[in-house]
């Protein structure tokens, strides 16, 4: 080959590779911006880095939900060369059906989750074993130490930590703390191949009223009343009736809160907020407040009930219990319906309406819970010619264990309507209190001496001649009433003969109140009566509670200590 | 035939070894890179298949470097012959992947025949350019097309292997234009090709699969199909273009494990090397691959007869075709035709074969002082 066909081959050569360096020039010096930007805006993404979620303390700073370390297990199908074994060992360390395992690892799937939020020690024997195809990823997962305490209170969160019911629902905003948008690396598929996890930062933390303690004591003699009685469910709430603190919320039947799913969804309703009843006899305490208010009847004004029944209308209400002439105070005291649909007679429609609205009947109490009925109040132009008696004694209206217990506070507090809460403060996770809350007294609804009038009354249902001797406790005053109403048969839609609702709120001790409680129990066999159903679960869990705060026993202290009492009655 | 003596060593061409040896090496940590997976899961073994045929590539090199080359120019044509054997064992018993039938199964291992018969085509060529000096007429022009092209070309067709085709076709040409073509014959074929163009276009676009439709069409206008494939040409350039002038550094590449690059091992190879290496590392290649081409070019222009000199074009030919044009479809001037990039592409055929031409090569040049007998 001659040297010039040779040095024009060499030039043609050199001259390819400069239109290459060229061209390399164009695409990666030129343009290098543009295509660089390209690549970050197609690999990168921001995401919401997850922190771990803020504590639940109760008020005396005990964990009742806190967050432990996990591995999630995925598995990428097309990289598993022997479905058959790999899907043996992890149906072994996650309890998940061989069939199932195999059938997803034999999918033409990219990506499959394996088992969310294993347990640590599991997780890392499983990774020992070093199985292709098949990779973890650390998370936090939520935990409830307690388990069933205070389950419908507290609520709890989905397998990606999205809060579903209580506390974990209303306060998520804090809980799940601020939300940090990271920038991370994506692959062609769209999936973010970074962990997006930051175990350094922790969102704010909830110290709540709710004393563990308090809510064992109410939890424990819920199962017990549910177990003697039969009955179908049952709620009791404890509230510092000076300033709406819940001290214990419980209700039956109950979850686990760390195996949500496995219980019927009727199970998680937090009942003592979301199931309005027709109260009956507990709620005549409003009557005879609006008719102590109005002064149209004194402690000493007499009526005659001596007929043992009333007709309104076309309705015969009855007493359980015949009397002849009794004082106000003793209507109360007997729960004579006779006698309350007297004094309820006094007041007309409108003013009877404006006290029960006082009472915050028929709106939400504002707990700071979600899902809270307000309850059925019909306004009084609406009302039939029965409904102020019915009404009058507790019919015609529902009411939440929670309004009703609140009610009964105002008479404990000297006539506040205070706001229930369950969360006292906000905590940052290095501990300083962000937020307290502090509602106060709220709206004074009725006189201190009206307030002091009925608690007398309300002491006396506790003693003898009264229908709750069962409700007291030995040392303290209780004041309450009890509550025994019908419900209605959804088959024939009027008030059964064998399902009732019994029930009894109070405070103790009576002078110097240190809660209120409310117990509800729904559908009792053999027994029904508030007085003797619910009563004693009232003595059973004010006992403990008063054992458990240290309060002092009434009859040692009258020794050393002058009481001042309001001795009017 | 085989022989090595202190001569053929002194004589050999180590450069030309060395810069293979090189480029491999980057091939091969680039198909680590490449390859590797990002979070959990364990590293494909294709770098380790890749350095197991190196390692065979060097043996198959040494020992085509100890055969004279005249052995294969007497032998060429029964090469030949053996080779085209195999495209249509191939055709009848082979292993159809990714939408052609190219591969014959031999034992564990997966070969593709039509990149070895590349070799034994340019034997045959360089012996049938070489049997007369005369420029080339209308009558050995037809022949050498009719006995030696065409029957491979439509075995390979069939396959079909549109890459390996238009391989044939070109070293046919740029052989044939190096030897010489009688003026007449070269300007009425010049005008019966530009006549024909819009015909044969016609006719070639009639007969061209889906896929391969689709490249051209994405290499006339890619941002049209952004996600069929004008994707593939839009995820290199960005991979390419990202790297800037220094590269985003070793195992710093995202385009290939980030799953946005298609055949980041294979044919986009290069475009995972810029975006790692950058401009400089890029431009290191291409010397290297410059130096590959010209020392290649060295070895026809002191090669001792015709054979070895049209022989020793053909494997520049061969090396230079695959090489622009993989390049140009990595940077988006060409359409993407299946070739590897030479050395660098993951494949063992290829490898093999290349290493096999450079042998020839090195041969070829070792034996430039050697008197004919």
């Amino acid at each position: 080959m001659e040297n010039r066909r040779a040095a024009i081959l060499s030039t043609a050569v050199m001259f390819g590779f400069l239109l290459v360096g060229i061209r390399l020039a164009d695409l990666m010096l030129l343009d290098h911006d543009v295509l660089a930007a390209k690549a970050r805006n197609q690999q990168q993404v921001m995401v919401d880095v997850a922190v771990n979620r803020g504590l639940i303390l109760d008020r005396r700073g005990r964990a009742l939900a806190m967050n432990v370390d996990a591995y999630s297990v995925y598995g990428r199908p097309f990289r598993v060369k022997n479905p058959g074994e790999v899907s043996a060992a992890l149906s072994d360390a996650t309890g998940r059906s061989y069939d199932k395992v195999l059938a997803s690892m034999r999918s033409n799937r990219n990506f499959i989750w394996v088992k969310r939020k294993m347990e640590t020690g599991s997780a890392e024997r499983l990774k020992g074993l070093g199985l292709e195809g098949v990779g973890f990823i650390p998370e936090s997962k939520r935990t409830y130490p307690k388990g069933r305490l205070a389950s419908h209170l507290i609520g709890f969160v989905g397998v990606d930590n999205q809060p579903l019911e209580g506390v974990e629902l209303r306060y998520n905003e804090d809980l799940r703390g601020e939300i940090k948008k990271v920038l991370v690396s994506k692959d062609a598929g769209g999936r973010t191949l970074s962990e997006g996890f930051d175990v350094q930062s922790r969102g704010n933390g909830l110290v709540l009223t709710i004393d563990e303690g308090l809510q064992y004591i109410s939890e424990q003699a819920l199962d017990r009343v549910i177990e003697r009685w039969e009955a179908v469910s049952a709620i009791a709430i404890m509230m510092d009736p000076y300033n709406g603190e819940i001290l214990a919320m419980a209700s039956r039947p109950t979850y686990d809160l760390n195996d949500p799913g496995g219980y019927k969804t009727s199970s998680r309703r937090n009942r003592a907020i979301t199931d309005p009843y027709e109260p009956g006899s507990t709620f005549k305490v409003v009557t005879a407040a609006a008719a102590l208010e109005e002064a149209v009847v004194t402690p000493a004004t007499e009526f005659d009930v001596s007929d043992g029944f009333i007709d309104v209308g076309s309705m015969r209400v009855y007493d359980s219990r015949r009397q002849d002439r009794i004082l106000f105070t003793e209507v109360i005291k007997t729960s004579s319906n006779v006698g309350t649909i007297q004094v309820g007679s006094l007041i007309d429609n409108r003013t009877f309406h404006e006290y029960i609205s006082k009472f915050g009947f028929g709106s939400r109490t504002g707990v700071d819970l979600p899902g809270e009925a307000p309850g059925i109040v019909r306004d009084y132009k609406r009302w039939s010619k029965t409904s102020h008696a019915a009404i009058s004694i507790g019919y015609e209206v529902a009411v939440t264990p929670l309004q009703i217990l609140r009610a009964y506070a105002a008479v404990a507090n000297g006539g506040w309507l205070v706001t229930p809460h369950v969360v006292k403060e906000i905590v940052a996770s290095d501990g300083t209190v962000l937020k307290q809350f502090n509602p106060g007294l709220g709206e004074h609804i009725i006189s201190t001496h009206t307030a002091n009038t009925l608690k007398d009354i309300l002491i006396s249902v506790t003693q003898e001649g009264g229908t709750a001797r069962e409700a007291a406790v030995s040392g303290n005053l209780v004041a309450g009433k009890t509550g025994t109403t019908r419900l209605i048969d959804p088959d024939t839609g009027e008030y059964s003969h064998e399902r009732y609702v019994s029930s009894f709120v109070g405070f103790v001790p009576a002078d110097n109140p240190r809660f209120a409680l409310v117990v509800v129990v729904f559908e009792p066999k053999k027994q029904y009566y508030g007085g003797r159903v619910a009563a004693p679960v009232f003595s059973d869990i004010a006992s403990q509670a008063l054992a458990y705060m240290n309060v002092p026993r009434d009859d040692f202290r009258n020794e050393n200590v002058l009481l001042v009492r309001n001795d009017e009655f | 035939m085989f022989r090595i003596d202190r001569r053929l060593l002194a004589n050999m061409d180590w450069l030309l070894a060395g810069v293979v040896i090189l480029i491999s090496a980057a091939g091969i940590s680039t198909i680590f890179s490449a390859t590797r997976p990002l979070f959990g899961g364990t590293q494909p073994d294709y770098y380790i298949k890749q350095i197991y045929w190196l390692i065979m590539g060097l043996g198959a090199l040494t020992v085509v470097v100890s055969i004279d080359y005249k052995w294969f120019h007497r032998a060429a044509n029964a090469l030949y012959g053996g080779g085209l054997l195999l495209l249509v064992v191939v055709l009848v018993a082979g292993r159809v992947g990714m939408g052609a039938q190219r591969w014959l199964s031999i034992g564990p291992f997966n070969i593709q025949p039509s990149e070895f018969f590349k070799l034994v085509y340019l034997m045959a060529l360089a012996r049938f350019l070489s049997m007369d000096s005369e420029s080339l007429d209308w009558r050995s022009l037809g022949k050498g097309f009719g006995a030696l092209v065409l029957p491979p070309l439509l075995l390979v067709l069939v396959q079909p292997d549109l890459g390996t085709s238009i391989v044939l076709l070109l070293l046919f040409v740029g052989l044939a234009l190096a030897k010489g073509i009688k003026k007449r014959v070269a300007l009425l074929l010049a005008a019966i090709l530009i006549v024909s163009v819009p015909f044969l276009g016609t006719l070639a676009w009639d007969n061209l699969k889906g896929y391969q439709k689709d490249r051209i069409t994405a290499f006339i206008n890619p941002e049209a199909d952004s996600g069929g494939m004008g994707y593939h040409v839009r995820q290199s350039k960005v991979a390419v273009g990202s790297g800037g002038l220094f590269g985003k550094g070793y195992l710093k590449g995202t385009q290939g494990p980030f799953r946005f690059l298609p055949e980041k091992h294979t044919d986009f190879v290069f475009a995972v090397f810029a975006e790692e290496r950058g401009f400089f590392g890029s431009m290191v290649l291409l010397f290297l691959y410059m130096t590959l081409l010209l020392r290649g070019l060295g070895a026809a222009r002191l090669a001792k007869d015709d054979f070895a000199r049209y022989l020793c074009l053909g494997i520049v030919y061969l090396f230079a075709i695959q090489l622009f044009v993989n390049m140009g479809m990595t940077m988006g001037l060409a359409p993407i035709v299946g070739l590897p990039l030479p050395f660098m592409s993951y494949g063992g055929s290829a490898m093999l074969t290349n290493c096999m031409a450079v042998g020839l090569l090195m041969g070829v040049r070792a034996r430039r002082f050697e008197l004919f007998f």
